[in-house]
């Protein structure tokens, strides 16, 4: 374990225990605005696993959250499918899974990478959020749907009702928690390291024997599958679903909120999630279009100024310290 | 006989659009390699351009003329203090262009108010072409298009800045090597894309719903055109164009625009499957 991998550890640990402090602290509203927060934090870190592991950005991955979250909303509104909840779950992430793959297969196996693939993705997702608008049929246009419940999974003798705000918010935190801890091993492990080796020099790593176009379709799959978890999952916690959700101004959300936690390290996406949601509830209450202003602004400062994300200040504090130690 | 005529025309009025777009994108994604997530606002500044000359009282020629102005200008602004900086690094020119983009949507918006801006076309009323009856403006503007684009051709083969411009995109260092100031020609080439979106966003405005957030709709479609077509040759972008556009109008007759523009979009995915470099990719280099 090396001393990155240890840090890693430290901060999650240190994440789980406010996570579990923080009920004792709040009450039922505010752990309903941290439980979605964390939803938003879950699709950050899926994002944050093909951005931060393949150097590419997929510009369109609200599409996969959106295509999730209407995918469970149609399955529990429906009525007469059996287990809804646990069965719209696992349609959400097939759904979104099957929509990468068809996406992936022609872009990765048509040899389109970096700036052709964010391209391709952006409109993907200015096209999906089109069809929701215009599907009114079965998305319900422009007001979406509501009345979606809350998840309720009856199975094998496990009973989990999530009408509550804390069982909700302690149901929510364990999955974030594993989905993330999952990612993590992925991304430290061999699979990383392929991804890695694809990013610096791809046909390198064609000679050496890795299939490289496979690879990337199935860790893009893999990110737009959890994207799909976290659409469905916040769909039944927030109860209603809108056009919104799959749009280009939530990719552009999750973009930053990876770029300001800090790209290809998992936590920072979450922990930039919970931050930047908190600020922008603020700076939205007072004037509502001034928000992707300072999105736009916050984007600029990211590439001109922190590059790594806010948490490689530490780092480069870090570094500063350790450059001067010596010559005390 | 009638139907087809129509729909042709109205192919060519989407067309004539694209390729003026495409053609800013062709010189900065498809030869300089930058990834300008704002073109689709040089649109948007030109069609505001005009509307906003209209507003005052104004006419549309004027507007027309004063769009590839503002766009141009513009253009060289973002060139000169944000594209340059990041000519190295392709992942952040993505996202500080993407941060212009809202930027500037957020400030039309607060400049000029919520809502569709009206701009009305400079000539009403309907042209008899014998096979068809057809708006006088939309042939105008096909007109318009088809000189613009003569002009371009013309100025990138027949005059020494054109002589110039090919040097840079064929060989950066090469063409540093000789004397050109590649720096200068690189920030030419990019306003001037932006001035010619400006006056595709002045020649669509009475056509388009004049918002702060239309661009997005032109950058995707115009990035389709040269990605389908091929980066790199006025002959692709053609091809681009055509495809794209004669699509999307075909289609619109037949189904919901937003499934034509998800099937364009397949199109335009399986294409680039089939042939990586685009439709005349290495054809016309």
């Amino acid at each position: 374990m090396t001393e990155r991998d240890r840090n890693w550890l430290t901060l999650f640990a240190t994440g789980l225990i406010l996570l579990i402090v923080y009920p004792f602290f709040a009450d039922g509203y505010q752990l309903t605005v941290i439980r979605d927060a964390l939803i938003f934090g879950l699709f950050a870190a899926s994002l944050d696993f093909f951005w931060g592991r393949t150097g590419i950005l997929c510009f369109g991955h609200a599409a996969f959250f959106g295509l999730g979250g209407y995918v469970m909303a149609l399955i529990t509104l429906n009525g007469s499918v059996p287990l809804a909840g646990l069965v719209g779950l696992l349609g959400a992430i097939a759904a979104a899974a099957l929509l990468a793959a068809v996406i992936g297969y022609f872009l990765f196996f048509g040899g389109i990478r970096g700036s052709y693939f964010t391209i391709v993705t952006l409109a993907t997702g200015v096209i999906c959020q089109q069809a929701a608008i215009s599907w009114s049929s079965v998305t319900g246009g422009d007001s979406g749907l509501i009345g979606i419940p809350p998840l309720e999974i009856d199975f094998a003798g496990i009973r989990i009702d999530l009408g509550q705000d804390l069982a909700s918010y302690v149901f929510i935190s364990i999955i974030v928690a594993i989905v993330v801890l999952l990612l993590w091993q992925l991304s430290r492990g061999r699979w990383g390291k392929v991804l890695t080796a694809i990013q610096d020099n791809e046909v390198r790593a064609a000679a050496l024997g890795h299939n490289a176009s496979l690879r990337l379709l199935l860790t893009f799959v893999v990110s737009a599958a959890i994207a799909g978890l976290a659409g469905a999952l916040y769909v039944c916690m927030a109860g209603l679903i809108a056009p919104d959700l799959s749009g280009l101004l939530l990719s552009t959300e999750v973009t930053v909120w990876v770029a300001v936690g800090g790209r290809g390290t998992l936590l920072g996406p979450v922990v930039g999630a919970l931050v930047i949601q908190r600020a922008q509830q603020e700076i939205s209450s007072f004037n509502p279009s001034l928000w992707p202003l300072i999105l736009g602004l916050l984007f600029i400062v990211i590439v001109f100024a922190l590059p790594d994300g806010v948490l490689s200040i530490f780092s480069r504090l870090k570094a500063i310290f350790r450059k001067t130690e010596p010559a005390r | 006989m009638e139907f087809a005529a129509v729909t042709t025309l109205n192919a060519l009025t989407l067309i004539s659009i694209l390729l003026l777009v495409g053609l800013g994108l062709a010189i900065s994604f498809g030869l300089m390699n930058v990834t300008n997530l704002a073109h689709g606002e040089f649109v948007t500044i030109g069609a505001f351009t005009v509307y906003f000359v209209q507003s005052l009282g104004g006419s549309f020629w004027f507007g027309l003329l004063a769009a590839p102005v503002v766009g141009g200008l513009v253009g060289m602004v973002l060139e000169y203090a944000v594209i340059r900086h990041l000519y190295s690094r392709p992942m952040s020119t993505i996202l500080a262009t993407w941060g212009i983009s809202l930027v500037l949507q957020q400030s039309l918006e607060l400049a000029f108010g919520l809502g569709a801006k009206p701009v009305s076309p400079p000539v009403e009323g309907t042209v008899d072409l014998i096979v068809a009856v057809y708006p006088a403006y939309r042939l105008i503007l096909i007109g318009i298009a088809a000189a613009t684009l003569t002009a371009v051709i013309l100025l990138v083969n027949r005059t020494s800045f054109g002589l110039d411009i090919r040097t840079v995109i064929q060989n950066r260092e090469m063409a540093e090597g000789v004397g050109i100031n590649t720096r200068r020609s690189y920030a030419i080439a990019f306003a001037f894309g932006a001035a010619i979106a400006g006056l595709a966003g002045g020649l669509v405005a009475p056509l388009a719903i004049v918002l702060p957030q239309m661009g997005v709709n032109y950058l995707a479609n115009a990035f389709f055109v040269v990605i389908v077509g091929g980066a790199g040759s006025i002959a692709g972008l053609l091809a681009g164009s055509v495809f794209v556009g004669g699509l999307t109008s075909i289609l619109n007759y037949q189904i919901s625009p937003s499934l034509a523009q998800a099937l364009v979009l397949l199109a335009a995915i399986i294409v680039v499957r089939l042939r990586p470099n685009g439709l005349l990719g290495g054809a016309f280099r």
